[in-house]
């Protein structure tokens, strides 16, 4: 086999095995990122109002978020591996543009994890105060995280701040490439959506426990915090998104009529509610569509034009469906959950309290998985909708894959790997979720004091 | 000193402190693989608590080497992940089973079942991880993978990496990371007023330790026999290294020999450390041998200035928290703890007060 012959076959099981492990890894670092605002909150309270159950929450939301990050940080180092391993003449080319902001995302998990250490194993250590105090670096430098990460990210969909000289790298900017156009939209809107999975995964749980009758203060109170941090930052996400397809716009125009599925470049075009893309026909069928609305949305002007995917070569094209869907999704999950947070937000205004009724309990559940959703669908958009490039219009991902053989072998054992460490992960939180509410058993302890 | 020259003592210094730190967290995996996870109850739980709190810590520090090889030797970076994926990647897994393993465990109290099965992963992935790195490490050092000296690999990829001398890493590295747990854990036994346990670790301790010294000099004709451009590297700027290598060494086996673990384990971890600066230096100036240097691989002096300036910033932040964390867990508690505990317990406490502010 010439090395063409691999690499044609390496791109599809390089590609799969990168979504996959991606996939698994943006749940947990979201929760990573996300989980432990709701701890502090509630130690907080805790130490606040003295109130055991708050304290009974943080504790055993440490407990989780302990088993997450572990699961996180060995998934995110398979990731670190990955990248060159499964991309080397990607890395190889563009490690010096873009490795600052893996470096200085190095030194925020480096903070994180020794946060973590003195937060998770410091509660009969340091004073109440001081053990908060602990955990604010991890809400600090998981922020930071993030945002480090997907700076790089945001280069490959607009890359800038380098020289290429046939095929090297000559001179670079690293901090212009960390600060690249697509940054400050796709970083703030995975941080939001961080929060947004924390806070509705978690309250789904308890709201879950709650529908199976374990409907005491402590449940309520948890899913009230998870909610709640679900529920702020779902019309922020709202705001965020829209900038984020301004900007898409902007550096990525093939990409938005993809997502949009707008085949045809020209004024007045319509926003698309649904609808299946035909790439061999160039329509979008069964879509509802809003006359000039993607041209308002996209640049603020009804009769703006709009370059449709006929402005550029088939061969550029992502696979349109695939992202035209998966667009669709993330937006209507994140419209649904936005709904969610107004119904809360009006009930507990008007009667002070949120609402106990099943129908409520049951919307709250599936918001959980919701949310998971509309985040690896809007990370199908972002990756999928970049194809065929690994570097928006600079690499094409087949120039950047392995030459290796095996890679076969490997996604096998990939799979078989993280379906251990998922099915691992999910046993030992339902064996913490299974012990009996720490306050009931504290109070025995004092008791028998 | 250059800018590429700086980053790459930055990354040795990264990887010598891996070594050192995150080998004993691996090291402390091996021995329960070596006592065919038969250890008692309470040296296992002597062995998980002197872990516990730092592992995440120390494993970033692969991480850290990782990025800035990534960042500041692109194209040797991506020579390396394309010769060596293979036992890269095993490696990896090792990681992952080792960490899950051990978060798992800790977790899953109350089911004995998992407990035990997550504790064999734990074992298993500890060992299995400084086997595969140490290979890796030893691939390159001997010189034999077929990189060129622009940057391609034209060997094999199944078996380009196997060689007596990284064969023989994959068992040294192993056998090192064991050394360092043993000395940690007998320091840390004392600490903990046991003295049955740290007699246990202090004879492990000196059994490895002397074995390893006995491996080292077999390691030495190794690489002279294996390895010529390393062996040349070695003559000319490698006898210090070795030289502190056997003295620490000696002072360590002392150390446990009379008592002063404190001693025991400074010399333990400049033992292994040495090792690492000694493989550095004897290779330098080329990145990855036979022949792609340091000059070619490196990048653009901007980005090498960047990731100075990153690092310098990172220190300023990281050192204090380092110091943080070390300070509260490999100390004796100096107070009563309980401090929160205590809050929650007496709030608890049946009364009138119980409802009130409990402060």
């Amino acid at each position: 086999m010439n090395a063409t012959a691999v690499a044609e076959g390496n791109l599809l099981l390089a590609r799969s095995q990168m979504a996959f492990t991606l996939g698994f890894h943006i749940v947990v670092a979201c929760l990573g990122v996300g989980f432990p605002v709701l701890m502090l909150i509630a130690e907080g309270l805790a130490i606040r109002t003295g109130d055991p159950t708050w304290y009974a929450l943080a504790r055993r939301w440490s407990k989780s978020f302990a088993v997450l990050f572990a699961v996180g940080a060995v998934s995110g180092t398979v990731l670190s591996f990955e990248l060159g391993l499964l991309w080397p003449s990607f890395m190889g080319t563009f490690g010096a543009v873009i490795g600052l902001p893996f470096t200085l995302e190095g030194f925020a998990f480096f903070l994180e994890a020794i946060f973590v250490g003195i937060y998770l194993y410091g509660w009969d250590r340091l004073s109440p105060r001081a053990h908060w105090w602990a955990g604010v670096p991890i809400v600090l430098s998981g922020l930071a995280s993030a945002w480090f990460v997907v700076t790089a990210n945001a280069w490959m969909n607009s890359p800038e701040g380098f020289v290429l000289t046939g095929g090297v790298v000559t001179s670079a900017d690293p901090l212009r490439a960390m600060l690249n156009q697509a940054t400050p939209a796709q970083t703030a809107h995975m941080i939001v959506a961080a929060y947004m999975v924390s806070g509705f995964l978690v309250a789904s749980v308890y709201a879950g426990s709650r529908l199976r009758g374990r409907n005491g203060v402590y449940h309520r109170r948890a899913m009230a915090l998870g909610l709640t941090l679900g529920a702020v930052f779902a019309p922020i996400q709202i705001v965020v998104g829209d900038l984020s397809a301004k900007m898409v716009a902007r550096t990525q125009p093939v990409k938005l009529a993809a997502m949009e599925g707008q085949f045809r470049t020209g004024p007045h075009a319509p926003l698309r509610i649904g609808g299946l893309p035909d790439e061999v026909t160039g329509q979008t069928n069964f879509a509802l569509e809003i006359p000039g609305g993607l041209s308002w949305l996209a640049y603020g002007e009804s009769s703006a034009v709009v370059r449709g995917l006929d402005s550029f070569p088939t061969t550029d094209w992502p696979p349109v469906a695939l992202v035209h869907v998966a667009f669709q999704l993330m937006v209507g999950t994140g419209v649904a959950l936005f709904a969610l947070a107004v119904w809360s937000a009006w009930a507990a205004w008007r009667r002070r309290a949120l609402p106990d009724g099943r129908g409520f309990l049951l919307a709250v559940v599936a918001a959980g998985p919701l949310a998971v959703l509309a985040l690896e669908a809007g990370w199908v958009v972002t990756e999928v909708g970049r194809q065929p490039w690994i570097v928006q219009g600079v690499m094409r991902t087949t120039e950047a894959v392995t030459r290796a053989p095996g890679i076969g072998v490997l996604f096998t054992a990939t799979l078989a790997t993280y379906s251990l460490l998922g099915a691992g992960a999910v046993l030992i939180l339902r064996l913490l979720a299974r012990e009996p509410v720490p306050p009931a058993r504290l109070e025995a302890t004092s008791h028998a004091a | 000193m250059p800018p590429e020259t700086a980053v790459l003592a930055l990354l040795v210094v990264a990887l010598t402190l891996y070594a050192v730190l995150g080998g004993a967290d691996f090291g402390a995996g091996v021995w329960e693989v070596n006592t065919a996870l038969q250890a008692p109850e309470r040296e296992r739980t002597l062995l998980y608590r002197a872990i516990g709190p730092v592992w995440e810590a120390n494993h970033v520090w692969l991480i850290f080497a990782l990025v800035v090889l990534q960042t500041a030797f692109p194209r040797a970076s991506a020579a390396v992940m394309q010769a060596l994926w293979l036992p890269l990647f095993l490696g990896l897994l090792g990681i992952v089973f080792r960490g899950a393993g051990f978060a798992f465990r800790s977790y899953a109290a109350g089911a004995v079942l998992q407990q035990q099965i997550w504790g064999v992963v734990f074992a298993l992935g500890s060992t299995a991880a400084p086997f595969f790195l140490g290979a890796a490490a030893g691939a390159v050092a001997s010189g034999r993978l077929a990189i060129t000296s622009d940057g391609h690999f034209a060997g094999s990829f199944l078996t380009g990496w196997i060689s007596p001398l990284s064969i023989f890493a994959a068992f040294f590295a192993v056998g090192g990371c064991a050394y360092l747990a043993a000395v940690y854990l007998t320091r840390e036994a004392a600490q903990a007023g046991d003295q049955e346990l740290a007699h246990l670790w202090r004879v492990r301790s000196l059994a490895t330790g002397a074995w390893m010294g006995v491996l080292a000099f077999a390691g030495v004709a190794i690489v002279a026999s294996d390895a010529p451009a390393l062996w040349a590297g070695f003559r000319e700027r490698g006898l210090p290294f070795v030289a502190v290598s056997f003295v620490t060494g000696c002072g360590s086996l002392f150390g446990l020999w009379r008592g002063g673990f404190g001693l025991a384990v400074t010399a333990a971890a400049a033992t292994v450390g040495s090792v690492i600066l000694g493989l550095a230096a004897s290779q330098y100036p080329v990145l990855v041998p036979p022949g792609l240097t340091l000059d070619f691989a490196k990048a653009p002096d901007r980005v090498l200035l960047a990731v100075l300036c990153a690092v310098g910033g990172g220190v300023v932040v990281l050192v204090p928290a380092l110091f943080l964390l070390f300070r509260t867990f490999k100390r004796r508690p100096r107070q009563p703890p309980g401090a929160l505990g205590t809050l929650a317990v007496s709030c608890l406490a049946p009364g009138p007060k119980s409802r009130g502010r409990c402060r």
